[in-house]
């Protein structure tokens, strides 16, 4: 039922076109308008790779937004209570709600990495795009969980506020637009404490061939706890007044 | 509200009227109510001793019912009596504060967990998103795994039923208040749960849409299953309900057949026709209507009396005795005694506004 319900979800998700534009089309876009003005300011090949991994990460972070943003728009209308009065347990609604998120982060993660490989000539090798891709994929975990927090928790208004700070916000301070080499020292520090960017971290070491940093993947795991606990908080409070 | 249609009014005597008990006693299960396996159970609804506070507010004041099984009963109450509130704690969404609620001999959560319960609040729409067939089928789906040994019915028969076979390819939340109603009602059906739940399932909704959803819900009833639905429209508790419980301030303030609770205010209405005047003569029509009237008021039990143009009616608290003196006066053209209608019982039964 976990996965009936996810596909129900997603289905919803995928002819929503909120979703086409924050998810496909404007990371895709902006991943071609990027490499080909060049303003990243790196060589070209690794400002594709660079950039390529940022915009379908970019792209992820819209997709498990939106799902958040979509949990949060069918609390008015009563749908949360209405799966309460159906033979699910909230382990399958939740877990179903889950695995939808990281479902739809995957046409994006594809699309710009194809176009990565077409338009802008990144080549890898099979190990490598495998890598690449999982990691992206994988990764996007947390931030998954955080937004099904925040669209449990919140209204659909607070939610749409709070899933477009963490769209375009935490993406950006998370170097997944401009690589954070960029930023001043200060702002570095921060952007690496922040979950977006230890999650581009993981991809963009994989195309360069390096396994992930120990500290990324702790700092990675830390935010992923603490969204999970948040995640399992938000759809508590859902319970008590979705009534 | 309209009057009670011919018909469908009140019995025309009380005279003979069979008193049932108002509260079968547990135990009577009506034969083939298709009560499944695993839950030997007398009643399909116990509240016991239930209490509801919503900060100062008391919602349920010491809910005591109990529902037999293959029943259609009506929860009828005017606005914040507490019924969405009982109803809600019925179904597991928020738990009470005191009392118990026992559902098909589990918990509320536990009976819905198992499919056995099917709902349809008051509020809600449906998401966008999805069509009719995809939002049902999941629901149907969602039944079908959690009893897998109950066959259901097929897909394309629940859309039958419920009258919304020519919607299924529509998006659900596109559909007038009517329609969508409908799709709601075959949400609450589509695992043949043994009991369903309508709060206030035709609120706002036209008089067609209303008769097409009763002839739906109805079926279902026919079935051998458990309904029980809110309502403050009397006639839909008059037509529908083999039973109605009448709530007000959190407690059950009446409990019967429709008959039953006429029966509980006191009163009847003897009604007849004066001898014909000339039409010609009004004057004399006036007179002689305005004397019977006096002579009227002071025949044993009447209260009061109204006439309308020749149509006499007297109000009375003992219409044995009325009848028995118009009698012997010869006055019996047309002589019809009733009892007080529903809404006269409802009004009366919850103060009416009054003595809170």
């Amino acid at each position: 039922m976990t996965l009936a319900y996810m596909r129900l979800e997603m289905v919803r998700l995928l002819r929503d076109p909120g979703y086409l534009v924050m998810s496909l089309i404007s990371p895709l876009l902006m991943y071609l308008v990027f490499t080909n003005l060049d303003l990243g300011g790196q060589g070209d090949g690794k400002a594709a790779l660079y950039s390529m991994v940022g915009m379908a990460g970019f792209g992820a972070v819209g997709a498990v937004m939106g799902n958040g943003v979509s949990i949060a728009e069918d609390k008015p209308l009563g749908w949360i209570r209405q799966l309460r009065l159906l033979p699910l347990g909230p382990v399958q609604v939740v877990a179903g709600r889950a695995l939808c998120a990281m479902a739809v982060t995957l046409p994006p993660i594809l699309s710009v990495c194809l176009s990565g490989a077409v338009v802008n000539g990144v080549s890898l090798g099979i190990g490598q795009w495998a890598a690449v891709i999982g990691l992206l994929w994988l990764g996007i975990a947390p931030m998954a969980a955080l937004g099904i927090g925040l669209g449990y928790l919140l209204t659909a208004q607070q939610a749409q506020m709070a899933g477009l700070v963490c769209y375009m916000g935490l993406s950006l301070l998370g170097g997944l637009w401009f690589p954070i080499s960029e930023f001043p020292g200060w702002l570095a520090h921060i952007a690496q404490a922040t979950p977006i960017n230890r999650y581009g971290e993981l991809s963009w070491r994989a195309g360069d061939g390096h396994g992930p940093t120990l500290l990324g993947t702790v700092v990675l795991a830390a935010w992923a706890a603490a969204f999970v606990a948040f995640a399992a908080y938000g759809f508590r409070c859902s319970t008590r007044t979705a009534v | 509200m309209p009057g009670p249609a011919p018909g469908t009014g009140p019995a025309p005597s009380v005279i003979g009227m069979t008193k049932i008990d108002s509260r079968p006693p547990a135990g009577t299960v009506p034969p083939g109510d298709g009560a499944r396996p695993g839950g030997a159970m007398t009643s399909a609804v116990t509240f016991t001793g239930v209490v509801k506070n919503f900060g100062t507010v008391r919602a349920v004041d010491g809910l005591d019912l109990r529902l037999s099984p293959g029943r259609t009963v009506a929860l009828l109450g005017p606005n914040g009596a507490g019924k969405s509130t009982a109803i809600s704690i019925l179904l597991g969404l928020i738990p009470p504060d005191e009392g118990a609620v026992e559902v098909l001999g589990r918990k509320p959560e536990r009976a819905v967990r198992d499919g056995l319960v099917g709902a349809m609040p008051q509020s809600g729409r449906l998401i966008p998103g999805v069509t009719v067939k995809e939002l049902v089928g999941f629901v149907r789906r969602s039944y079908a795994a959690a009893v897998p040994d109950v066959a259901l019915p097929s897909l394309a028969e629940l859309l039958e039923t419920a009258r919304i076979t020519d919607l299924e390819g529509r998006r659900a939340d596109r559909l007038s208040g009517g329609q969508a109603q409908r799709v709601r009602f075959a949400m609450a059906v589509a695992g043949a749960p043994e009991l369903i739940v309508l709060d206030e399932p035709t609120t706002g909704m036209d008089i067609e849409s209303r008769r097409e959803l009763w002839t739906s819900i109805r079926a279902y009833a026919e079935s051998g299953s458990t309904v029980l639905f809110s309502t403050h429209y009397l006639e839909e508790a008059d037509d529908h309900a083999d039973r109605i419980v009448v709530v007000d301030r959190g407690r059950v303030i009446a409990d019967g057949t429709s008959e039953q609770i006429k029966q509980r205010v006191p009163g009847r209405t003897v009604s007849f026709d004066l001898p014909t005047v000339h039409e010609t003569d009004s004057r004399v029509s006036y007179e002689s209507a305005s004397t019977a009237g006096v002579a009227l008021d002071m025949l044993p039990g009447v209260v009061s009396s109204e006439i309308r143009g020749t149509r006499v009616r007297l109000h009375t608290t003992d219409s044995d005795l009325t009848v028995l003196a118009l009698a012997e006066s010869g006055r019996i053209r047309n002589l019809e005694v009733t009892g007080a209608g529903l809404e006269e019982a409802f009004l009366t039964l919850t103060g009416n506004g009054e003595n809170r």
